[in-house]
């Protein structure tokens, strides 16, 4: 086929057209539907509905027979949506679809659902996390106490959620044993008070948990993304770059969320008074952070749950540096506020002659 | 020729990554040649960047003069060169033509490497072969538990969960574990493709290093193994020998003498767990019953992401795909699962590959039943699939089963289920729900389902959607919603122990 044959490329090019205009029908449907759904879920049009007597215009039976289930959605998925937005944990109910009845479980195929929604750094939610729950089957032993277990979850596997079920919901994890253990536990008077207090199912404990170390997590990679703007960050191949720094080594952005493709293209950090040349967290869970600087020093930090450098360790040619591991943990230990305490530190080794050296 | 004049004695080192194996040796060939010409041109690229090129030192002319007699200058193909950047240069050339790749392989073992191909060499070309092919081994999930943790742990160290692999540290007491049994050579290296750090090991059968061992040895596939850990997850995956996996589940009564190639995995194998350890932290490997040959399979099933504990019906909550962002104001129903998936993932992966995997594994289903011709569920019903409300039904049915699995927005696809079924084939599963049927007839059979396939998820549910499966009657197992390649089944669930 020869390429520089005029029809062939007044075709081409209207191919490219028809295609591109297709994409913007598209993209205008999608925004048909977005904003039509804004307006039917929005309080003055919720509010008119609800009380369809005092809206005598729209009170023409047919019109109002037609419009009322679409609005009625709008409204509860609107409700719906306030409520996760306000209280990050909302439950729903979900019924598994397996014809298999669970022997250990209370025979319903009604599950609980909790679902965790996070706002991250960027004002958008991530995607929801959800736990599962299960009744368990109602014996004697339990005072009638409903009794859940993890039945299913979307929690990352870095937390630990086997264990923690363990500690807030006891007696789940040894199901076999608590067939015939539990009578022989239930005849036993209740010697130390602990006792008493493991046997106990404690839910709201269990998701306040993972909550707050998925939060937690999501705070640490939200740090390392304000860290990262602060210093400036290059993109390969959305920004230019500047001439003068040549080498330094690309490194995959920073996942957003559990999928390893979400962190998108490959970043390089711009140059800057800090001397750092990388600064990455050493693994998707985020809690140990590793800094490469320009003189070939490396460095790695800790942080803990709250937010604060824990530890650092800061290693070269010539052994630790201990002004610099002073300066990663020092202060107010927070890891938002790292590259000050660095510039502080950076500044003080300039002013010191000894140092002049070694440049 | 290979032969460096240091001398060697015995010590239980691990193999020095510059050993050099001759490159007149014939299974080099096939061992280069299993990659195509432009990774074999990449990884020699790789070799001669300045940063590695002191590694791998191709020949040069000024080698050329203590190592060998001018006479048989001729007599080689390609003439030493003079720099390192003529040799860049010849590369470049071969990148810009179009040609074999075999001109390339004689190009670095009868020219430029013509001195010995290192074992480092030889594990990228390994390591490069799997990334260009990722289901070229079958891979198995093991999970890694601690030893001696009580079960009634304190609130404190909850959060502390998974071993943290620091490379040279892991290495080091690796060889310790393994050098009294077996000599190896470790090469460990970061996946371009997927969130995992692979782990080359070869071992030989001495724990001495021989000098006079056959260069043949060094480039046997059979005793190559890989590890490949997963970031941020308790879980580790092994390839399992060719052999192995034929055989399954026995290779513990094979032999207690470490001398076949499976003998020396099995060694490194139980030095893993051990050489991951910490004081006061020890480590085991548990079983998974998950082995596929797709590493994105196990990535989904056994991985760090959402979808570990949510698969089959449960894989809608994975993808989070029945409900989006509590932002955005269009009521779920209305949205198709596709949008929601791609909210946080600007790059959505085709859907011709699956579609095609979906098309060839549809008719992939063998049963090796002894006792009944077919499962009850699986019972052909052709006449249902032509009422289009019926059509309606059942794929709605489907969707509810299998959520998302088995379509393209997931990618788990195992490549073989094994499924022993306890229950008596005679009743139903299904009405036997009261507990003591199954008691009345003596003989207990006991059914055994291979299925094998590219993907074997997808075609269970083309074939639910083709009417052929049942959709609402199907045990849970069948929709992949136990994440396991391997299962027991009693009374229409797996049992957990499948020991």
């Amino acid at each position: 086929m020869n390429l520089n044959d005029p029809a062939t490329q007044v075709e081409e090019g209207l191919d490219s057209e028809i295609s591109s205009i297709r994409r913007e029908i598209r993209k205008l449907q999608r925004r048909r539907r977005f904003l039509s759904s804004s307006i039917l879920s929005s309080t003055s049009l919720q509010k008119r509905f609800s009380r369809p007597n005092q809206a005598p215009e729209l009170s023409l039976s047919n019109l109002n027979e037609d419009i009322s289930p679409i609005v009625r959605a709008a409204g509860s998925h609107a409700q719906s949506n306030h409520h996760r937005i306000a209280f990050s944990t909302t439950t729903f109910p979900f019924k598994d679809p397996s014809p298999i009845l669970n022997n250990e479980t209370d025979g319903s195929k009604n599950l609980l659902g909790a679902r965790i929604d996070i706002c991250v750094r960027n004002g958008r939610f991530t995607k929801p996390y959800y736990l599962l729950l299960q009744k368990l089957r109602a014996d004697g032993y339990n005072h009638g106490n409903v009794r859940v277990k993890v039945h299913r979850h979307t929690i990352p596997a870095f937390i630990p959620v086997d264990r923690l079920e363990h500690v807030f919901l006891p007696g789940t994890l040894s199901r076999v044993g608590a067939g015939d253990g539990g009578g022989t536990e239930e005849a036993q008077p209740p010697i130390k008070g602990k006792q008493g207090r493991t046997q106990k199912q404690d839910l709201r404990g269990f998701i306040r948990e993972v909550r707050r170390q998925l939060v937690a997590w999501h705070m640490r990679l939200d740090a390392v993304h304000y860290l990262h703007d602060q210093i400036g960050v290059i993109r390969r191949g959305v920004d230019a770059y500047p001439d003068e720094e040549e080498d330094g080594p690309w490194e995959r952005d920073i996942p957003i969320d559990t999928d390893h493709d979400s962190g998108v293209g490959e970043i390089r950090l711009k140059r800057n008074e800090f001397g750092i040349i990388m600064l990455s967290p050493t693994a998707l869970e985020a809690s140990y952070i590793r800094v490469e600087f320009e003189d070939g020093q490396v460095g790695r930090f800790k942080i803990s749950n709250s937010g604060l450098v824990e530890r650092a360790v800061v290693i070269g040619d010539k052994g630790r540096d201990k002004v610099l591991e002073a300066a990663l943990t020092g202060g107010d230990k927070k890891v938002l506020s790292v590259l000050s305490r660095l510039k502080g530190a950076l500044v003080g080794m300039d002013s010191n002659p000894s140092s002049l050296a070694s440049e | 020729m290979p032969r460096q004049k240091s001398i060697r004695a015995p010590t239980t080192a691990s193999l020095p990554n510059n050993l050099r194996i001759p490159s007149t040796t014939p299974s080099l060939v096939k061992a280069l040649g299993k990659l195509s010409r432009q990774s074999l041109l990449d990884l020699v690229f790789q070799w001669l960047d300045d940063r590695n090129v002191k590694f791998f030192p191709p020949f040069l002319e000024s080698d050329e003069a203590d190592t060998e007699s001018p006479d048989d200058e001729g007599l080689r193909p390609y003439p030493a060169e003079r720099t390192l950047n003529d040799v860049r240069n010849a590369y470049q050339e071969l990148q810009f033509r179009k040609g074999g790749k075999r001109e390339v392989i004689d190009r670095i073992l009868d020219g430029d490497w013509r001195h010995g191909i290192t074992l480092r060499q030889l594990a990228m070309v390994d390591i490069r072969y799997l990334d260009d092919h990722p289901s070229s081994f079958r891979w198995t999930a093991l999970e890694l538990t601690r030893i001696g943790v009580s079960h009634d742990t304190s609130h404190t160290d909850i959060s502390a969960c998974m071993p943290r692999v620091h490379a040279s540290t892991f290495l080091t007491t690796l060889q310790h574990q393994i050098s009294p049994l077996v000599k190896a050579h470790f090469y460990l290296s970061r996946s371009s493709t997927l969130p995992l750090t692979f782990l080359r090991i070869f071992v030989t059968h001495s724990p001495y290093q021989n000098p006079r061992q056959a260069p043949e040895t060094l480039t046997d596939s059979a005793r190559v193994m890989y590890v490949a850990f997963p970031d941020s997850c308790p879980y580790i995956y092994t390839s399992l020998a060719p052999t192995t996996a034929a055989t399954g589940a026995k290779p513990s009564a094979a032999s207690a003498v470490a001398t076949d190639a499976r003998g020396l995995q099995r060694i490194v194998r139980d030095a893993v767990p051990k050489a991951l350890s910490l004081p006061h932290q020890r480590y085991t490997l548990k079983t998974t019953s998950l082995t596929a040959k797709s590493l994105q399979a196990l990535l989904t099933l056994r991985g760090s992401g959402r979808s570990n504990k949510a698969a089959g019906t449960f894989s809608i909550f994975a993808g989070a795909v029945i409900e989006g962002s509590p932002l955005d104001p269009r009521p779920s129903n209305t949205v198709s699962p596709e949008e929601h998936h791609k909210q946080s993932k600007p790059h959505s992966n085709n859907d011709l590959d699956s579609e095609k995997e979906n098309k060839s594994s549809n008719a992939e289903k063998e049963t090796d039943s002894s006792t009944t011709p077919q499962n009850p569920k699986l019972r052909r019903r052709d006449n249902f699939g032509l009422d289009p409300r019926a059509a309606k039904k059942r794929k709605m049915a489907v969707n509810t089963r299998f959520g998302t699995s088995g379509t393209s927005l997931s990618s788990a696809p195992l490549d073989r289920l094994d499924a022993r079924l306890l229950d008596s084939p005679n009743p139903p599963p299904l009405s036997d729900a009261d507990e003591d049927t199954s008691a009345g007839d003596g003989s207990r059979p006991t059914l055994s389902l291979t299925f094998s396939g590219t993907d074997v998820i997808a075609g269970i549910r083309k074939l639910a959607e083709l009417g052929i499966v049942n959709a609402e009657r199907m045990p849970a197992w069948m929709t992949g919603e136990e994440a396991v390649s391997v299962t027991v089944v009693k009374k229409g669930r797996v049992v957990r122990d499948s020991g």
